[in-house]
């Protein structure tokens, strides 16, 4: 499928909570520089595939095997950041630069990790402001300079764009587009906004648990599935959003 | 090295004593409590001499003779610190009442060393069960919880069955020994010279070890996913970090009594939360309230005749507010 070894390869995994596989087995392989989105209705277990390549759960059969050393970042669903914790924006993205063995103390190459990672998501402004007081817009540029500062080969989002009205949505998929374009990472998102997706990942995912299948491949071979037909209607026209 | 039989000899051998909760009491006229405590005894060998007092208590009368007071007050002061630095991770994980159900488990873990002495002659140092129960306890808490049941509610049978079976085995010490109670939770009164350096020492390293893994815990509370994609190793923090407050708790409830810990593991916490908006200034913060609430606490129940535990509480609940109605103004 890639020219360049795989970071990331799934051999006829299963998953899901309990002994039922919510999709039939899964062979994948994602290569370096990737866009992939994962698309599908609700519940037909897109987080669920997520969190198993992540190794944040067991895959119920199947094997997910990663590259050795691969760095990867992850992106949880809207509404689990907590508000409580007294955090500026600058705080946040410096998270990005905590590694398994470089936990401790602040060197200065941290410190610039932060400072161009917030320069490269044009969010020095908000860098002093209280994390909590940011909208929803500016949060999203501040973990996505989070994931910048941690130099991933692989990040995975989901759904980055809930909650979000149409313009940030649009301008989301535009800093992920940007941060892939200026750092080379490989990127997988969970989405549910299909014209976006249609106009800026390179390969498309789509979960189906009612029929079941899963079809993976370019665009154009997803929306001329049958399967997404008859989940979607007609595939969606690609270029400006309709 | 200390001898932690001499707790035991001390229940089965002293005479029933009592000991007022507050540092000074009155009886007509305001008295001050004498105390004569030796090193490495339990509070039941303190003999307390009242002698009358010609006036109200002032500061100049705990000046005076501060030197019976110091220990209780470098107590509850650095307790308090500690805890108020412990306090803000706790607050931040929304876990105040885990805090709660590690001081019963503790005070059980006492209670069952005494049992062990009285019933079996096996001596085991009751700080050393506190903590073996209190650390278990916290630490099935942190990472146990079965599927379907909310951690509240496992922590709230934890919290009861800890409790009651304390006092249940309590019970069965009081037929052996007077005051119970201040063995299982101490008094804030009276500090044992064992139980300020246990307190001196274990919030030490406390206090070192969250000072230096501020930001990994930050980042494993926040947002445990993303940390451990990023091999930040989640798990092994917050045992830690749930250990040291077993630890913390299990030595100072046994000095100074559940409320003030409870009171200042949650308390401090609350208020510099609602007044900073960097966690490294909270954690200073918290840790100042803790200390001024142990400290003032202590002076307060002096001068007002209160009893120590709640005036600390209070003197915390009273930072808490203020630091709330503050926060309006910023």
């Amino acid at each position: 499928m890639t020219q360049s070894p795989p970071l990331l390869r799934t051999r006829a995994l299963e998953i899901g909570h309990g002994a039922k596989a919510l999709l039939p087995p899964i062979d994948l392989e994602l290569g370096p520089g990737e866009f992939w989105a994962v698309i599908g209705r609700n519940g037909c277990g897109k987080t669920t595939w997520l969190r198993t390549l992540l190794g944040l759960l067991p895959p119920l059969r199947g094997a997910v095997e990663r590259r050795q050393g691969v760095r990867l970042a992850y992106l949880r669903q809207k509404g689990s950041v907590d508000d409580l914790y007294p955090l500026v924006a600058r705080d946040v993205v410096a998270m990005g630069t905590l590694r398994s063995g470089a936990c401790f103390g602040r060197s200065r190459r941290r410190a610039r990790n932060v400072e161009r990672a917030l320069s490269l998501l044009g969010a020095e402004d908000l860098a002093e402001l209280p994390f909590r007081t940011l909208s929803e817009g500016q949060r999203q540029r501040i973990v996505f300079a989070r994931i910048a500062a941690s130099h991933p080969e692989l990040a995975l989002l989901d759904e980055p764009t809930s909650a979000m009205d149409l313009v940030a949505e649009r301008e989301a998929f535009e800093l992920i587009g940007r941060l892939r374009q200026q750092t080379r990472v490989t990127v997988i998102v969970v989405s549910h906004y299909i014209e976006l997706v249609a106009d800026h990942a390179d390969h498309l995912l789509f979960l189906d648990r009612d029929t079941p299948v899963v079809v993976a491949g370019t665009p154009q071979r997803v929306f001329d599935h049958p399967a997404f037909v008859a989940a979607f209607g007609a595939s969606p026209t690609r270029g400006p959003a309709s | 090295m200390p001898d932690p039989s001499a707790d035991f000899d001390a229940i089965l051998t002293a005479p029933p004593v009592e000991v007022s909760s507050a540092p000074s009491a009155r009886a007509g006229g305001p008295l001050v409590a004498s105390t004569r405590l030796p090193p490495f005894a339990s509070p039941a060998e303190a003999t307390v001499e009242l002698v009358a007092a010609p006036t109200a208590p002032s500061l100049a009368d705990f000046a005076e003779n501060f030197p019976l007071y110091r220990d209780p007050v470098l107590a509850g002061t650095f307790a308090g610190l500690v805890l108020g630095l412990a306090g803000v991770f706790i607050v931040l994980r929304r876990a105040v009442f885990v805090t709660a159900a590690v001081s019963q488990s503790a005070a059980l873990g006492v209670a069952c060393a005494f049992l062990l002495a009285i019933y079996t002659d096996v001596e085991l140092p009751p700080v050393l069960l506190a903590f073996v129960f209190g650390g278990t306890g916290a630490v099935a808490l942190a990472f146990g919880t079965p599927a379907r049941l909310p951690r509240e509610g496992v922590v709230g049978i934890v919290y009861l069955a800890s409790g009651s079976l304390a006092i249940i085995v309590g019970e069965r010490i009081s037929q052996e020994a007077h005051d119970v109670a201040s063995l299982l939770f101490g008094s804030a009164v009276l500090v044992r010279p064992l139980d300020l350096w246990l307190i001196l020492g274990v919030g030490s390293v406390a206090t070192s070890v969250l000072v230096a893994l501020t930001r990994p815990l930050e980042f494993s509370g926040f947002d445990p996913d993303a940390a451990r994609v990023q091999g930040v190793p989640v798990r092994g923090l917050e045992a830690l970090l749930w250990l040291i407050v077993s630890a913390e708790v299990a030595v100072t409830t046994r000095a100074l009594g559940a409320l003030p810990v409870f009171a200042f593991a949650v308390l401090p916490a609350f208020g510099a939360l609602r007044l900073t908006e960097r966690l490294p200034a909270c954690l200073a913060l918290a840790a100042l309230f803790g200390a001024v609430s142990g400290g003032v606490g202590y002076v307060t129940a002096f001068l007002l005749d209160l009893p120590v535990g709640a005036s600390q509480t209070a003197v915390a609940t009273v930072l808490a507010i203020g630091a709330t109605v503050g926060s309006r103004w910023r």
